[in-house]
């Protein structure tokens, strides 16, 4: 257990990791020994509806705790809330528990889907043996940097094992995965002008709405825009015409209020498919089928 | 609790979007209210009217399309985690493999976020039981990808360019991984149907797609491709909602523009919360 670092491995934290491993394997084994699908199903329903409740209550009751908590409120950081508010943040671990068991999940759907490729020589399986040195390579090194609790800055001597998997560790996040990362995110730039160019050809009376208008706003936002309208007053009707004011304009009375009538619609969708899952009416794996 | 004092730490009020104020409560209940108001008319047997959304209605074809070519589909539920949007997307996602398993096409997905996962991997087995062909399920057709953004990006391209998929489905949160999915994805020569909440995103699907599900659309999808009575009656409430909400906007800009715009009234309604 060296490897949790010298604060964390304590026995006590140690025991109460494996406690809850313990009990969660147990739990989970028993829910799927002894419940059927319809079981299960009913299980979700009743999980998902008192989490809900929860989270909802929390939000709408209101907050008058004084009486309750005069001390202030234990689990909150100081901040205001009500009776339900201590329990946000024991909730929010237990999600973000529930979360990290699901990475496991991931790795093993990785591992599946790579490793037939490879037993199975099929088409392409090269790129499946580069995944699983990428993976182990990076693991291994992650693991042993993180196991070393190197202070940073780093010391100036360091054994030659030190530097090994600090060395390592670096070339391959900083010297390989980030330049990976950026250099997909600079696509972008060349996929973002080949979409305008297909989006602003004028084939059509909205096409051509649309292409006057991107015109109009680009041109606002550049020195040139302002230079070819230089002529016009500052002041008046007539300076509405100046290319920054009417991409301005565009910007903050056409444009706004576009997004601002989808985001009403969207919030309003989302609230009621949101009713929908507290309620279990939606139709999907975990909610039952409407007969 | 009624009567007790806020705590002193509390600076006098509470941050609205942490606790409701009283207009947040009222408008909360009115509209849900109305939601559930119309899903009980509908399973009274009120016949309701749903317009064509195109978007929606271009999924059959996207997948007799595939089904067609004999090649796969290709779906992704976004890069969020385990929200509203996804859950939508996972139930778009079992409509969607209802259709192709019945015509006998594979569907691939391709998942950001390992908490999907499970429920994504249910969603399609039941979603093959369901259409009468258990034993058509490959467990390795749904695939988590990678917990990047970028890196999930490039490893949905790869999959799309070796199993050469002639039709795309991508409905969830999307961010910037939305164009290099299909511009990718147009150059392959496939199908392209997308659906996205944020209004930020439609604009890169309409310059890439051939259908796009735009805004509160995306929340309707369920009922409109299902028809339910339940669903079809909260699609119903929310465009009552929406009703509701016009008329409030309406009465603002009537308030604000008779009584100016700090009245007392504006000052309540966008008050602390507590």
């Amino acid at each position: 257990m060296r490897w949790l670092g010298p604060q964390q491995a304590t026995t006590p934290l140690v025991q109460h990791i494996l406690l809850a491993l313990l009990a969660s394997g147990a739990l989970l084994y028993l829910l799927h020994r002894f419940l059927g699908p319809r079981g299960r199903r009913a299980l979700i329903v009743v999980v998902t509806f008192l989490f809900g409740l929860f989270f909802g209550l929390e939000y709408f009751l209101p907050v008058r705790t004084k009486t309750l908590w005069p001390t202030g409120l234990p689990n909150t950081g100081g901040s205001a809330g009500n009776l339900l508010t201590p329990g946000i943040e024991p909730m929010s671990n237990i999600l973000a528990v529930i979360g990290a068991f699901t990475v496991g999940l991931g790795v093993y759907s990785l591992v599946q889907v790579h490793g037939r490729n490879v037993l199975r020589r099929r088409p392409g399986w090269h790129n499946s043996l580069a995944f699983f040195i990428s993976f182990l390579a990076m693991f291994g090194f992650g693991l042993w940097q993180y196991s070393l609790h190197l202070p940073e800055p780093l010391p100036p001597t360091l054994t030659p094992l030190q530097a090994f998997a600090n060395n390592g560790y670096e070339f391959l996040f900083r010297g390989l995965y980030a330049p990976l990362q950026a250099a997909t995110f600079s696509l972008l730039a060349f996929y973002i002008a080949s979409a305008a160019y297909r989006a602003f050809r004028i084939r059509t009376t909205d096409a051509g709405l649309m292409m006057a208008a991107a015109f109009v706003v680009m041109l606002g936002q550049v020195p040139i825009g302002a230079w070819l309208t230089r002529g016009l007053p500052n002041e008046g009707v007539i300076a509405l015409l100046r290319l920054e004011n009417l991409g301005d304009w565009v910007m903050r009375w056409l444009n706004s209020p576009a997004q601002r009538g989808i985001a009403l619609g969207v919030a309003i969708g989302a609230l009621a498919m949101s009713l929908r899952v507290w309620l279990s009416l939606e139709r999907g794996t975990f909610f039952a089928e409407q007969k | 609790m009624a009567g007790g004092e806020l705590l002193p730490n509390e600076g006098g009020g509470v941050n609205s979007l942490e606790h409701a104020n009283w207009f947040m409560r009222a408008l909360f209940f009115t509209l849900s209210a109305v939601i559930v108001a119309s899903v009980l008319s509908a399973q009274r047997g009120r016949a309701m009217f749903i317009r064509r959304i195109p978007g929606l209605s271009a999924i059959e074809e996207a997948v007799g399309r595939a089904t067609e070519m004999g090649k796969p589909i290709f779906f992704s539920p976004g890069i969020d985690g385990i929200g509203i949007t996804t859950l939508q997307a996972l139930a778009i996602l079992s409509y969607i493999v209802r259709l192709a398993a019945a015509r006998v096409t594979r569907v691939l997905v391709a998942l950001r976020d390992s908490t999907v996962l499970p429920i994504a991997e249910e969603t399609v087995r039941e979603a093959y039981d369901a259409a009468g062909r258990p034993e058509d399920y490959r467990p390795e057709d749904v695939r988590f990808v990678s917990d990047e953004q970028f890196a999930y990006a490039l490893g949905s391209v790869g999959m799309m360019a070796r199993e050469q998929t002639a039709t795309h489905f991508l409905f969830g949160g999307f961010y910037a991984e939305a164009l290099i999915l299909t511009e990718n994805g147009r150059a392959l020569g496939a199908l392209q149907v997308a659906g996205c909440p944020d209004p930020v995103q439609i604009p890169f699907f309409i310059a890439t797609c051939d259908y796009v599900v735009i805004g509160d659309e995306y929340y309707a999808a369920s009922a409109y491709l299902t028809r339910e009575p339940t669903l079809t009656g909260s699609l119903v409430g929310q465009d009552l909602g929406k009703a509701v909400l016009v008329a409030l906007i309406v009465t603002g800009i009537v308030m604000a523009t008779v009584l100016g715009g700090a009245t007392p009234i504006v000052a309540a309604l966008l008050g602390k919360g507590g």
